[in-house]
């Protein structure tokens, strides 16, 4: 049936193309629609059709107490509305019988109570209901049934901008006292930024004079605040009763049931929270609490008419969609630092071009740290309390949200540092460490190196594994810096010409060379103190996985070979892991010196690896070959050296073959359960029989096969086709340039 | 006018003299990294420069002021009376945002409203309304300021009526503050955009709620930050010899110094001074003024303030012969003590953040002080 009503009058359509048109042209249209309607009764008889017929055409004065036909037909209706909703128009025709009040007033509210909208309700049938209010005949009761109605079906109202047109006639409705609540609640949905008018804050005040600090006017007020800041002020309790009352009782169940039946998947959502808090609690960290989001206060004299487009302010931003249309305009708030609480708003940060704004920010940012861990204005709170927490970690995932750090925090840092036992709130204070930006390598000792030497070498062996990390990861953010902002214009960083210092290509290399060695030189301490400690080894070797891809992975052309502190310790390791590791590395090392070679040719660029990196490479490679491959472990010409007949004091058997794949502590294991599988029978275990050319193979595919993906990579690198020999050289690839 | 310009090329001099190395490397290395930061961005067009920032502040205290000569002629002495003889609470406070000095009515209503609306939780006030419990003024010191580069001092003064006043009862005054630079760093000032206002000093006296109300208005207002403003030892030590130095001309009368002993329980040592006494071991520690000009040529115009200047090592020497004193008598190092207060004739300071200032005379160095302390807190 409804289908059918659908299509003797389309009301989606209908009412979507309706927007911009006139009450008249539409009353006009609607006539239409029941001519129409008439035609079509002529040829289908249906009840549901006849009844809406009867509501519309019914004469003024008839009475409702007796009349049979009326009951029959609105009982029709009823059932109608209470199973499927009624479609738009019938909405339209019973309202307006119900507010015309032509049966007098007692039917009124049982219609009311059936409107139950299947689709949505035409805006043009409630701005007719809210003058009819205004002819006054009808009860109050009815009255705040009407505008409860009004509330509950709001967001199926199909639009709005007729309902905000008549803000005015709305607003005059306050001053019914006990209309006033509901009122308030409507008035609250409709009030844009130009329907905040100073009368009607005067108005609004007088009548909370009159009736006291009610909630609806309150609310009311506070979204006029939000519009206009400089008409009214109020600040809300914390604990303010919840805003408005859900007014919606009498249809929320009727049209939960009618929408799950016609799976309209329409919200009817009339939550409202309130976010301007102004908490009167003491707090002991006041300066770490985020400022609420408040649009900035428009004195007279600030808005100058050249700047007068229209703003937007942030607050009124819900969501990313509203951000987008609004991106050219949008307001900053009053406080910056309320952007950090809002992830809309740190969406916008990060395009903010304005100095004075990231200034702003870095003002308040940088003061709440400050008066926190320099200042400590607040000594003896406990300092590890929740709220740092929470503050700092804030402050972590908005760096990481902007792949950048505040200039703030970097200076926060350096001042930190100096006074900082290493302790407190560890992994925050490495998360911002990590993401300063890169300094100048004259002033890096100085700001940087210095206090963190002092640091490390004090502190635990844990530690030093978290500042190896966070260095890690600072090293990390420099490069990607780098490969992102370097490309564009070759490898030469410094092109703007506005700003009098540049970062110059070499400047930027020689901070990341100052960086490399510095952790080259904490690494060999830590490890010698430490006693080669496996956790911090494999720090270590995270460092320089991605020290030895620099070339390759972030067009850097640096190349530095970790210090002979690093590479003994891991290649001697007794864990399997990091001499793989090792490998690992020395491969991309290779490869990346050979492309640098290639690249040096094909280019004819100046990027000049030292011959002591070249000659470094080749030692550890020769090195780790003869060791692990060759059994050679102190060849005559090899940086290495223990003198003939100490060796022989120390009477270990066969030193020379101590370090091979076999006897290697790290790889012993491997080689006695190799032993095991291969000989099952033999009682007495011969390792150098693995030596053998076949079981040689056989025990390298083992190997290889225990995830040992770097040892792999190294032996088909290096060995390459004379792996099956086993009595490979060390390959000398780029000992020639050196 | 003339005196102003001579002082500031003077001051200018002594600013670059006075700096450690390790500040103005710092300071060089702030520029140098946003200028970096900027390019890195200027690369992909879209200029976002989380980092930029004007330079740091000074890290420490000039080494060297000239002596308290100036007399504050300018202001309107109704005003300077209302600055004198009150104990005023310390805070610094960052630049402030898009602050006019033309818009002070404005401002007054706002506060009004502000205030009124915070004391009654929960009830709308109409700013451009009137309300007859508080009236707010905000007005200007004119001639306060010191150097071109200051922004004029900013005066608020709270009156209220009395809960059960008489009709004819005039509204008394319940809280003052007042916003100002004396003397600024030129260089930090230069460094701000012009949206900025630096006036780091404020000074409040009144009711501690309407002090926090005040600050949190003018946090939301201006986006500015504010916090508690010690007058740290080295301060205090400074307001010892800047006091005692203006003797000859407006008797100190006394010189009272108060040490706190970091012992349990808490000991305070009081050591009062005669002021000629304090005046004749003063002149002792003073350099001649030939060691101070020290053959530097083409300065004669300015020898007679040169004399003037006083020296930090001065200053120390200063108190480390009043110790010495303290010592000779009562055998009890002072060393270990703290310095927690210092009063003359001229005024009271006290670790704590306090200060009294009585007389306008030396009222412009006293300030010169207090700004560069507050122009020391600020974070970047």
């Amino acid at each position: 049936m409804a289908a059918k009503l659908d299509v003797s009058g389309p009301p989606d359509s209908d009412s979507s193309s309706q927007n911009d048109q006139s009450v008249s042209s539409q009353s006009t249209k609607r006539s239409l629609r029941i001519a129409e309607k008439e035609r079509r009764k002529n040829e289908v008889e249906d009840p549901f059709v006849l009844a809406l017929q009867y509501f519309s055409d019914v004469e003024a004065g008839t009475p409702m107490i007796g009349n049979d036909e009326a009951e029959r037909n609105l009982v029709l209706v009823e059932k109608v509305a209470y199973s499927r909703g009624l479609p738009p128009d019938a909405i339209s025709v019973m309202l307006e019988f119900a507010m015309s009040l032509r049966m007098g007033s007692s039917p009124c509210a049982r219609v009311l109570k059936c409107l139950i909208p299947a689709t949505v309700v035409p805006q043009e049938a409630v701005v007719r209901g809210i003058v009819w209010l205004g002819v006054g005949k009808m009860p109050i009761s009815t009255q705040v049934l009407f505008i409860k109605w009004v509330l509950t079906m709001f967001d199926m109202i199909d639009a709005k901008d007729q309902l905000q047109a008549i803000y005015g006639f709305v607003f005059s409705f306050v001053m019914e006292t006990n209309l006033c609540p509901f009122i308030c609640h409507l008035l609250f949905l409709l009030t844009r930024k130009k329907s905040v008018q100073v009368f009607r804050v005067r108005k609004l005040l007088d009548l909370q004079s009159k009736l006291g600090r009610q909630p609806f006017l309150l609310h009311l007020l506070s979204l006029y605040k939000l519009f206009c800041p400089e008409m009214v002020t109020l600040s809300i309790p914390s604990r303010m009763r919840a805003a408005f009352r859900n007014h919606n009782s009498p249809w929320k169940s009727a049209l939960i049931a009618v929408q799950n039946s016609s799976q309209v998947a329409s919200s009817v959502g009339l939550t409202f929270l309130m976010k301007d808090k102004t908490s009167s609690r003491k707090r002991k960290h006041c300066h770490l609490e985020l400022p609420a989001l408040r649009p900035a206060v428009h004195t007279k004299a600030q808005t100058e008419p050249s700047t007068s487009r229209k703003l937007v302010p942030l607050v009124q931003l819900h969501n990313f969609t509203q951000l987008l249309e609004n991106i050219h305009r949008i307001e900053l708030p009053a406080q910056m630092g309320s952007l950090l609480g809002s992830s809309i708003a740190l969406q916008y940060l990060d395009c903010v071009q304005d100095e004075s704004a990231l200034l702003r920010l870095n003002y308040w940012l940088g003061h709440a740290l400050h008066e926190e861990f320099l200042f400590c204005s607040d000594s003896g709170s406990s300092q590890t309390s929740e709220e740092v927490l929470q503050f700092l970690d804030r402050l972590l995932s908005t760096q990481h949200f902007l792949q950048e750090g505040f200039s703030s925090t970097e200076s926060f840092l350096y001042k930190f540092l100096s006074v900082w036992d290493g302790s407190l709130l560890r992994p925050q204070i490495l998360g911002l460490l990590s993401s300063i930006p890169v300094i100048p390598s004259s002033y890096i000792v100085q700001l940087l190196f210095e206090p963190l030497m002092q640091l490390f070498f004090t502190s635990t062996v844990f530690f030093k594994c978290g500042l190896i990390e966070c260095l890690k990861n600072m090293l990390l953010k420099w490069l990607t810096w780098h490969s992102v902002y370097a490309l564009d214009d070759g490898l030469d960083i410094s092109i703007n010409s506005h700003t009098p210092i540049n970062m110059t290509l070499s400047g930027f290399k020689d901070s990341l060379m100052g960086l490399v060695h510095f952790v080259g030189r904490l690494a060999t301490v830590g490890l010698q103190v430490e006693g080669c400690h496996t956790l911090l080894l494999s720090f270590i070797l995270d460092f320089y996985d991605m020290v030895c891809d620099m070339f390759l992975k972030y067009g850097v052309p640096l190349v530095v070979m970790p210090p002979a502190g690093v590479f003994y310790p891991a290649l001697f390791a007794t864990d399997p892991v990091s001499v793989d590791r090792l490998a690992r590395i020395m491969t991309r090392y290779k490869v990346n010196l050979t492309a640098a070679k290639n690249h040096e040719k094909v280019t004819a660029q100046v990027f000049h690896i030292t011959r002591q990196t070249f000659l470094k490479f080749n030692h550890y490679l020769v090195f780790m070959v003869n060791c692990l491959w060759n059994s050679k472990l102190f060849h005559p010409d090899m940086a290495l050296q223990l003198k003939e007949e100490l060796l022989i004091k120390s009477k270990v058997p066969q030193y020379w073959s101590s370090f091979n794949l076999i006897h290697h502590p790290a790889f012993l294991s491997y080689a006695i359960d190799f032993h095991h599988k291969c000989w099952p029978d033999r009682k007495d275990k011969d390792l150098n029989s693995i030596k053998h050319s076949k079981p040689w193979g056989w025990y390298l595919e083992y190997l290889f096969a225990q995830g040992n993906d770097g040892l792999k990579q190294f032996v088909q690198a290096n060995i390459g086709q004379n792996l099956t020999t086993g009595n490979a050289k060390g390959d000398n690839l780029s000992a020639n340039q050196g | 006018m003339i005196f102003i310009a001579k002082w500031n090329k003077k001051n200018k001099r002594k600013l670059s003299v006075a700096r450690t190395p390790l500040n103005s490397i710092a300071v060089q290395r702030r520029s140098k990294s946003k200028s970096h930061l900027q390019s890195y961005r200027s690369c992909l067009g879209a200029a976002s420069r989380l980092g930029c920032t004007p330079g740091l502040t000074t890290q420490w205290l000039n080494a060297s002021r000239r002596a308290p000569k100036s007399h504050i002629t300018r202001v309107n002495p109704e005003q300077l009376a209302l600055l004198l003889k009150t104990e005023w609470q310390l805070s610094y406070v960052t630049p402030l945002y898009q602050f006019r000095h033309t818009l002070l009515t404005s401002y007054s209503r706002q506060l009004l409203a502000f205030i009124v609306a915070e004391k009654q939780q929960g009830l709308a006030v109409e700013v451009e309304g009137h309300q007859d419990s508080f009236r707010v003024s905000f007005s200007t010191v004119q001639g306060m300021a010191d150097t071109d580069d200051d922004a004029e001092t900013i005066f608020i003064q709270i009156h209220s009526k009395p809960l059960f006043a008489k009709q004819d009862e005039s509204p008394r005054s319940v809280w003052r503050g007042w916003l100002t630079c004396i003397n600024g760093n030129p260089d930090y000032i230069h460094s701000l955009p012009k949206d900025f206002v630096c006036l780091p000093l404020f000074c409040s006296s009144g009711a501690e709620w309407l002090t926090s109300l005040i600050k949190s208005w003018f946090q939301r207002t201006f986006d500015c930050c504010f916090g508690p403003l010690e007058i740290g030892p080295t301060s205090l030590q400074w307001l010892i010899a800047l006091w005692t130095n203006c003797h000859p001309e407006s008797s100190i009368q006394h010189l009272k110094i108060i040490w706190t002993v970091p012992v349990k329980p808490p000991m305070q040592i009081t050591y009062t001074v005669d002021p000629q006494d304090a005046w004749e071991l003063w002149r002792s520690v003073r350099k001649e003024p030939q060691e101070e000009r020290d053959g530097d040529l083409g300065r004669g115009q300015e020898s007679e303030e040169e004399e003037s200047s006083i020296d930090i090592e001065e200053v120390t020497r200063f108190v480390q012969g009043l110790k010495n004193h303290f010592y000779r008598h009562f055998k009890l190092n002072l060393s270990a003590a703290n310095l927690s207060q210092v009063s003359t004739a001229l005024g009271s300071a006290k670790c704590s953040g306090r200060i009294k200032i009585s007389n306008s005379r030396y009222m412009i160095t006293t300030l010169s002080l207090l700004t560069e302390c507050a122009l020391l807190k600020m974070p970047i």
